[in-house]
């Protein structure tokens, strides 16, 4: 991901020094590995074997076994669990809320880092503090966080409720309101993640090349079209490794989630990860579990996937 | 040659990464905290918890057994419960434990090691047959006794002796009078939220099933088939809902015992439906604001007459425990008479009759507020139904069904008749599974 993104931008750059005046489609494949080398990637294929591909064959062997809370197993049970995920309206209800989440979160964050990221980019004195302190939120442990919040969101003694207070807005019940419940989730994930959307942005924006900025005002171009027509598409390989960062943990929420709300008011916040901890952790249906979360792998997989199929078309444009 | 050298000691790096994996890390913790005079005990944040743990350097010093506690909130103490079971791992010994939730299901799994030996084992001191009917009957499953009881609860009603004094109201007896008491409460002061009581999905079963005995309705029928299809029922989650909805707290679909009584020791609510269990939190000086003002009286009865529910925690055994006998030892000690009688300081109701009579408890029970708090408890004791919820395998689920249910009518998203329907369809596959 990482490497890819340099990649592109050094291709940005080097159309701009005139050495290559078209964009490339070529794309730097890895290093040739020297010989005798791959013995040394041993440990790590063989530790990502065990702590990655078992578990998830495990998994997948769950999904379509019966396990029982005692620890046996019935055995092959064929579809089963699945067919009954797709009758499990709570299942159907679990991913409304999860894709709520990700579409809300994901759009207030990338739109909010922007305008943050380029406030960042812009040098005054005491940037760099101001920096350090945005980076607060990101590295706090989201259980901290969502216990503050909590506290924040108190309907009789929270300081949300009082600030309302204050400007004469009515108290509103925050986490109790099945329809107010996953907005105040999205806040606290939003007041969490934005800052690090901008820090990143705000890298982006201070790597872009100068040269053409200087060239589109030449040929006249106004501020707004400089930013929209210049900036942003320079910038896309920056905004999209950002966004996938956040959507690979946007998909899965769960920590806010379980500190906060349990999944309730009546399962308003009840996204696809918390229902398939409640069903293996209280329900004790380890089986069931593994089929919902297969369900979870798959939809990161695809969202992920449009991403990165998205991000390529992007970049090859410039 | 070096190639292959090479293959080699990376292979044995990798290895010597990859097996510590294999083990779980509470299995090496206890491997090097413990020894053969160690037990683990896992606890979920409980006054009883909280009342024993001061206790245990008395258990180490006189027996040299060492006793590692993990404390946790109670689903996340069930959370490391379940996993230490379910992994068949030897790294805790002893856990509390709701029989009245998770018995079955635990039962059935193989959760508990049996203790009907163990107990028949123990020296006459220890005086088994001491143990209340209703207490030590609510630990088995199938007639196997699978835990010892440490306590009694029940849900009971409080209020504010000062209010109620100035405002000229007496308590309720009736689920009516109930629901009257806290419109009338909401007309002499709306600052006071007039009464507190659970609607958080998994925990609203336990003081709503009152509600459901109340109104003449069991759980379910003789041949295991739920009754939510009884006119009781609906009556039952009409009354429910209203007071929680128009009487209860902003917020009251989250509510369960922490946020009640928080909010009734910072003299915030009029009256509060909650376990008996909670005087201490609501009495505590150093918390609490209404400490001389707790008036306590069971559950006003329904339509059916007076039905409260009473039920008691357990200590149970590992059958995975390396440690049994010392873990016995700590059980036998935890449930002494000696020890439950030094647990009443702490206000934990004793499961044992002759310490619920013993002068050495009784007399120190000298405020009007703790003469009141073990009356309820008597009442609890001689009165109530052990049928908490329904039982099976799938309780937890099955509470799970009914608080969502009853939560959406709390809401106003949907009528008493739709919830009971829809809790009666969802229990009857979850009751017929086991």
């Amino acid at each position: 991901m990482t490497a890819t993104m340099t990649t592109s931008t050094k291709t940005a750059r080097r159309g701009e020094h005139g050495k290559d005046h078209r964009p490339t489609r070529r794309r730097a494949g890895p290093a040739p590995v020297a010989r005798g080398v791959w013995p040394l990637m041993l440990p790590a294929v063989i530790v990502t074997g065990f702590l990655v591909i078992l578990p998830v064959l495990y998994t997948v062997w769950l999904s379509v076994s019966d396990r029982r809370p005692d620890g046996s197993n019935s055995g092959f049970v064929g579809w089963a669990n699945f067919s009954r995920m797709l009758d499990d309206p709570l299942f159907w209800n679990s991913v409304r809320v999860t894709l709520f989440l990700f579409v809300v979160c994901l759009v207030v964050e990338t739109l909010l880092g922007l305008a943050l990221g380029y406030l960042l980019s812009i040098d005054v004195p005491g940037r760099r503090i101001f920096q350090g302190l945005m980076l607060i939120p990101a590295i706090t442990a989201s259980v901290a966080v969502a216990l503050v919040w909590l506290l924040i969101y108190d309907p009789s003694l929270g300081a949300a409720n009082q600030i309302l207070d204050a400007v004469g807005i009515d108290p509103v019940v925050w986490l109790g309101d099945p329809n107010i419940a996953p907005w105040s989730i999205a806040i606290v994930d939003i007041w969490q993640w934005t800052p690090f959307m901008a820090l990143i942005i705000a890298a982006g924006i201070r790597s872009l090349p100068s040269d053409p900025f200087e060239a589109a005002s030449i040929d006249g171009a106004s501020n707004w079209r400089k930013a929209r027509h210049v900036g942003l598409p320079l910038l896309m390989p920056v905004i999209s490794v950002a966004v996938l960062l956040r959507t690979v943990d946007l998909v899965r929420f769960f920590d806010t989630v379980y500190v906060m709300t349990q999944g309730g008011p009546v399962n308003s916040t009840n996204t696809l990860n918390v229902y398939g901890y409640r069903t293996a952790f209280i329900d004790q249906q380890a089986s069931y579990a593994a089929a919902l979360q297969l369900s979870l792998l798959v939809l990161v997989v695809a969202i992920a996937g449009l991403f990165t199929w998205w991000r390529r078309r992007q970049t090859i444009e410039y | 040659m070096s190639t292959r050298k090479t293959v080699i000691s990376c292979a044995v790096v990798a290895g010597a990464l990859v097996l510590p994996a294999c083990g779980s890390p509470s299995d090496a913790m206890s491997e090097g905290e413990g020894g053969e005079g160690s037990v683990t005990l896992v606890m979920s944040n409980h006054p009883f918890q909280r009342g024993i743990e001061p206790l245990i350097p008395e258990f180490e010093e006189e027996t040299g057994i060492q006793v590692d506690v993990q404390t946790f909130a109670e689903q996340q103490a069930r959370d490391k419960i379940q996993l230490n079971l379910q992994s068949k791992s030897s790294a805790m010994d002893v856990f509390m434990t709701l029989p009245s939730r998770e018995g079955p299901l635990f039962a059935t799994s193989g959760y508990y090691e049996p203790l009907d030996d163990y107990i028949s084992g123990a020296p006459s001191e220890y005086d088994a047959d001491d143990f209340s009917r209703g207490a030590i009957d609510g630990m088995k499953v199938d007639g196997t006794t699978y835990a010892v009881p440490v306590n009694v609860e029940g849900p009971v009603l409080y209020y504010r002796t000062d209010l109620f004094d100035e405002w000229g109201l007496t308590p309720p007896e009736t689920l009516t009078e109930l629901l009257d008491t806290a419109a009338e409460i909401a007309d002499r002061d709306p600052g006071i939220t007039p009464i507190t009581l659970r609607g958080a999905a998994a925990a609203l079963p336990f003081t709503f099933g009152t509600f459901v005995h109340g109104n003449g309705v069991e759980f379910t029928d003789d041949q295991g088939a739920p009754n939510f299809d009884e006119p009781g029922a609906v009556e039952a989650i009409d009354q429910y809902a209203t007071l929680a909805r128009e009487s209860g707290p902003p917020g009251v679909i989250n509510y369960s015992f922490t946020e009640s009584s928080t909010l009734f020791a910072q003299g915030k609510a009029a009256m509060m439906l909650e376990s008996s269990n909670e005087l201490n939190s609501v009495a505590d000086p150093g918390s609490s604001t209404v400490t001389e003002h707790i008036g306590i009286v069971p559950v006003p009865a329904g339509s059916a007459g007076p039905a409260p529910t009473v039920l008691s925690w357990g200590l149970a055994m590992s059958p995975h425990s390396e440690n049994k006998e010392a873990a016995w030892q700590f059980l036998e000690w935890a449930t002494s008479p000696e020890t439950q009688l030094a647990l009443t300081e702490a206000d934990i109701a004793p499961p044992r009759a002759s310490v619920a009579e013993d002068p050495a408890y009784t007399d120190t029970l000298d405020t009007p507020t703790q003469q009141a708090w073990r009356e309820a408890v008597a009442d609890l004791q001689e009165n109530g139904n052990v049928e908490v919820g329904p039982v099976g395998s799938n309780a937890p689920a099955m509470r799970q069904v009914i608080g969502d249910a009853v939560g959406k009518v709390i809401l106003g998203e949907a009528t008493p008749e739709d919830a009971a329907a829809e809790i009666q369809s969802g229990l009857e596959p979850l009751l017929a599974d086991g």
